[in-house]
């Protein structure tokens, strides 16, 4: 061993820095350098993740995968959530890396991540992602990325602030001193000064190409005949030394050699199967003590790989003496694989052995399980490997082809591998007996016969699939109908996809009723499949469907539903358990009950963003958007839309409340309609547009600009097609049963008719909202409106409605609807124990008053808790009886007291 | 200015490689067919069909993996004459 404190030390300086890049040609002595710096540094002062790069690892769940392996056998506390998140379906590279960072952050004392061999990642996603990852490293992780080409990562930038340490092929040659070292000391050698200088000048330091030389010249009487011959020759040197390497072993292991050159990892069964002889664990023990380029993959030695340099030149010399023999040892080297239930190694020898049929038959067989581990980049590097025609005559592999476009959101090419697939289906005649014979027997390969069987569903189901995409409601509703009768009755996944595909398609065309059934459907058969993440992501459909319709408790009593099933009693939440919470937050908000939606905003947050759907970062900022605007902090709530706008995910939803159409009413409110007025501009809205269900949201964003418009202008003619659009929206919501678009058209009409000085007209539609709303309990659709609102609210409360629209118009005026100030108690219930307190002086128990307030029975719980601390009792009898006596059980509804401290009574 | 050869991001063209150090005739299969030429001055020149950039950027990846010191890739211009009265279309003038 040379040592080499001088690359040491500049690896030393790594502490002050985030990134090291160890940068030179194959053989310089990369890895061996990193080992022998780690081992030299003491074991409590840092913990090392290592990780060894391949070609495989081009696909980022692969790489991710590893990558947080290697970082838990460093600090095993890490990476829980972020390889749930990567198991869990469909995962979200942003969620993934920001999850990671924050793993990263929690490390306590220092890590060193090694990335070796990093130029095999050619991928640009994962150059991203590490890109990243290198620009949120806490400071306490430190990164070293080994390889022979330069990362692609902004090193100029960290250059310049001195944030980043490189070792290059300059600094990791041998020099003299070294070599000398290194032959005389470390290889047992016993070279002149003046030959030492000779072969340093002809290698150039070349680590790998010295030890070539050292271990041709070991046992040989007088090594000036092999320096003069070396020293006089222009070959490739490693070319060259490797020859006269091998000239000098036995024919057996030259034999080993060349033939176990194909494997990228060796083992002694492996090889033995190579071969075609026994004793490979003996041989490769053999190579191992005489350096012959064995790098040792694991403690035990069991498993090898040689190291790169040689191993090329070695295929090169088997490729040139053996070229008949090369298709036969791949597979060998395949069977094997297969035979331990690798397939993606069976599959790299098949491929490389040229038996592309052969391959085929071991991808189709790995088909579902490359699916259900999202390695779709994997899937797709075999499947271009693959030539045209062997795919074609495999409809289920053409299938899988389609589903693998499908998932990157690709519809170009999805139709042609369907039709591949199904020419295959409709030339298959039955036969008397039943069974199905393909027409052309011959011709068409089925190696997964339970896969070919689901064909004529999967493929109706990945054309309603394109249909949806490209925006074709009629031909998604046909294709998922026909999906869903082909599919099996057990096949739950299936069925749930078409279902699924139905309810969205209905939904986009507004018909509500049909697409929530549909959803239903979807939602049950993954229930069945057990497939909960996406029941939570069927819930946030329904609930947003229920929402529309205007039905508030149907909305929140399923996401209640769903949030037990993705919250286990023990361990960390499912997926989707995040999204609930919000969707919880919204209705929460909608209802005026800003306090509990502050919470589960608060809990969806710390859940973290492995619990979350994808479309959770942008529905997260939505919600808490509103809750701010409710507090009052406009400026923040629109920050927050211009982020959701950015992080927005449809994930096949349809965008039936876009987000700028939400930051133009906040717009609107604020009374800066000219930059609503721009928004609608953009969207080409104007007030003569024919009506579809998936404009209504920005149709009646419009109204609202336009007379907000007419609030500060007085221009006539925007407030009659205002009021003109409002005639034709309003019946089509009615029809359509989108109670909530009445609503909000009501409201709108009130707004509009008082802004023309028509208090009847506008006090009609408002005693309409309201009998619509009460139900329900809307607040903030009447009190986001603010002060025009509050007045009418007023005038409305002088008639029949009061006690809803005074409630209303608590929320309206912050600080009017706070608890009153009691004598007698230390701290005063808020409003929400006052409720609770309210009902435990009735006959209903925990489950019912959780129902009758729209919360779990886990906040009354807590409620309860807090009202008996605050009241100094210890059970319900006694917090009813000292209520009555500070008087606070007066009947909400007709007795709310709208001032603090004068209850009316 | 000088006149460049043109060659679109899908255009496939000719290429020569030169490496410092000489490579044996049985590396002409590792290229994927590429013929090495030995030159005096003790590189080797690669020279072979037409490549299109990613097989060109795929044979530049297997003469690093090799440690062999790259010299040039040399672009061989197939027509010189013509190529340098071509003149790249005008948008414009389609437009109207």
């Amino acid at each position: 061993m040379v040592p080499r404190s001088r690359l040491h030390e500049r690896l030393g300086r790594l502490d002050e820095s985030s990134l090291a890049v160890v940068s030179a040609p194959a053989g310089f002595g990369k890895t061996t350098l990193l080992t022998e710096w780690l081992a030299s540094l003491p074991a409590q002062q840092r913990s090392v993740a290592w990780l060894s790069l391949d070609q495989r690892d081009n696909d980022p769940a692969l790489f991710w995968t590893y990558l947080v392996a290697a970082l838990r056998t460093a600090a095993p506390e890490m990476g829980a959530g972020t390889l749930a998140l990567l198991e869990s379906t469909p995962s979200s590279l942003d969620a993934v890396l920001t999850t990671l960072a924050n793993d990263l952050s929690g490390i306590s004392g220092d890590l060193v991540l090694v990335l070796d061999d990093y130029h095999v990642i050619e991928a640009r996603e994962v150059h991203d992602g590490m890109a990243f990852l290198v620009e949120h490293l806490p400071p306490q992780v430190h990164l070293v990325i080994a390889g022979r080409a330069d990362p692609a990562l902004p090193l100029a930038r960290l250059r310049g602030r001195g944030d980043l340490v490189e070792v290059r092929a300059a600094d990791l040659r041998f020099t003299a001193d070294e070599a000398a070292a290194y032959l005389n000391g470390s290889m047992g050698l016993t070279l002149t000064t003046g030959d030492v200088a000779a072969l340093e000048e002809r290698t150039e330091g070349w680590i790998a190409a010295l030890q070539l030389a050292a271990l041709s010249m070991q046992g040989r009487d007088d090594p000036a005949d092999f320096l003069a011959g070396f020293a006089g020759d222009d070959r490739y040197i490693i070319d060259y030394l490797t020859e006269e390497v091998l000239q000098r072993q036995p024919a057996q292991v030259r034999d080993f050699l060349l033939r176990t050159s194909i494997l990228s990892r060796l083992t002694g069964p492996l090889c033995d199967a190579v071969t075609g002889r026994d004793g490979g664990q003996a041989m490769l023990a053999t190579l191992d003590r005489g350096n012959l380029f064995l790098v040792p993959l694991d403690d035990h030695r069991r498993w090898y790989r040689y190291h790169h340099l040689f191993a090329d030149v070695l295929r090169v010399h088997l490729q040139a003496e053996q070229p008949d023999d090369v298709g036969g040892l791949h597979q060998r080297a395949g069977d094997w694989y297969e035979a331990i239930g690798d397939p993606a190694e069976a599959i790299h020898h098949a491929l490389a052995g040229g038996d592309v049929t052969r391959a085929a038959d071991l991808v189709e067989s790995a088909l579902p399980a490359l699916q259900q581990g999202r390695q779709e980049a994997t899937l797709r590097g075999w499947l271009e490997a693959l030539p045209d025609e062997v795919i074609r005559v495999r409809p289920v592999l053409s299938v899988g082809y389609a589903g693998a476009l499908m998932v990157r959101g690709e519809v170009e090419g999805v139709e042609a591998r369907l039709r591949d697939a199904e020419r295959w289906l409709t030339t298959t005649t039955t036969t008397a007996s039943g069974q199905r014979s393909p027409a052309s027997p011959a011709e068409m390969v089925v190696v997964d016969q339970a896969g070919f069987r689901r064909l004529p569903s999967a493929i109706a189901m990945y054309r309603a699939g394109a249909a949806l995409l490209s925006g074709d409601g009629a031909g998604t509703i046909s294709h998922a109908r026909a999906a869903l009768d082909l599919a099996a009755v057990d096949d739950h996944l299936g069925r749930g996809g078409a279902a699924g595909l139905l309810g969205l398609a209905y939904w986009a065309r507004g018909d509500l009723d049909a697409g929530h059934r549909w959803y239903a459907d979807a939602a049950a058969s993954l229930e069945k499949a057990g497939h909960l993440s996406d029941v939570a992501g069927c819930a946030l459909g329904l609930a947003d469907i229920r929402i529309a319709q205007g039905r508030l408790r149907e909305a929140m009593s399923t996401c209640e539903r769903v949030l037990q099933m993705v919250s286990p009693e023990t361990g960390p939440a499912r997926r989707g358990a995040a999204d609930m919470h919000v969707a919880i937050a919204g209705v929460l908000l909608e209802r005026g009950d800003l306090e509990a939606a502050r919470r589960h905003l608060a809990t969806s947050t710390d859940l973290g963003e492995h619990a979350g759907m994808p479309q959770n970062p942008y529905r997260w900022r939505v919600a808490t958007a509103r809750l701010r605007e409710a507090e009052g902090d406009v400026d923040g709530a629109l920050a927050l839309l211009d982020e959701a706008e950015r992080r927005y995910v449809g994930d096949y939803f349809p965008q039936v409340r876009p987000v700028p159409a939400l930051r133009a009413r906040v717009h609107a409110r604020q009374g800066r309609w000219a930059d609503a007025l721009a928004w609608a501009e953009e969207r080409g809205l104007s007030a003569g547009d024919d009506l579809d269900h998936l404009r209504e949201f920005e149709h009646l964003t419009l109204v609202r600009v336009l007379v907000a418009r007419f609030a500060a202008e007085g221009d006539e003619r925007c407030i009659s097609g205002a009021v003109r659009l409002l005639e034709r929206l309003l019946p089509a919501a009615e029809q359509g049963g989108r109670t909530g678009s009445v609503l909000d058209a009501l409201v709108v009409r009130a707004l509009a008719e008082q802004a023309r000085h028509d208090l009847p007209a506008a006090l009609v539609a408002l005693r309409r909202a309201l009998t619509l709303a009460e139900p329900q309990g809307y607040v903030r659709v009447f009190a986001d409106e603010g002060r025009p609102m509050a007045v009418l609210l007023r005038a409305a409360a002088a008639g029949t409605v009061t006690g809803y629209a005074r409630r209303i118009l608590a929320a309206l005026a912050p600080g009017a609807d706070s608890a009153p100030v009691l004598v007698g108690l230390v701290e005063p219930l808020s409003a929400r124990e006052l409720d609770v307190l309210r009902l435990l002086g009735s006959d209903l128990d925990g489950p019912d008053i959780a129902r009758e307030l729209f919360v779990s029975v886990n906040t009354v719980r807590t409620h309860t808790k807090n009202i008996y601390a605050k009241l100094g009792v210890t059970n319900r009898r006694a917090a009813v009886r000292r209520g009555e006596e500070l008087d606070l059980l007066a009947r909400p509804r007709d007795h709310r007291p709208e001032h603090a401290g004068t209850p009316d009574r | 200015m000088t006149k460049q050869p043109t060659v679109g991001p899908s255009d496939s063209s000719r290429y020569e490689i030169r490496l410092a150090g000489h490579l044996d005739s049985r590396w002409a299969a590792w290229f994927d067919g590429m013929t090495l030429t030995r030159a005096d001055d003790g590189s080797t020149v690669l020279t072979g069909a037409a490549l299109d950039q990613a097989a060109l950027h795929g044979l530049l990846r297997k003469v690093r993996d090799l440690g062999l010191p790259l010299l040039a890739v040399t672009h061989i211009d197939p027509d010189p004459p013509h190529t340098s009265t071509r003149r790249p279309a005008d948008p414009s003038k389609d437009a109207t």
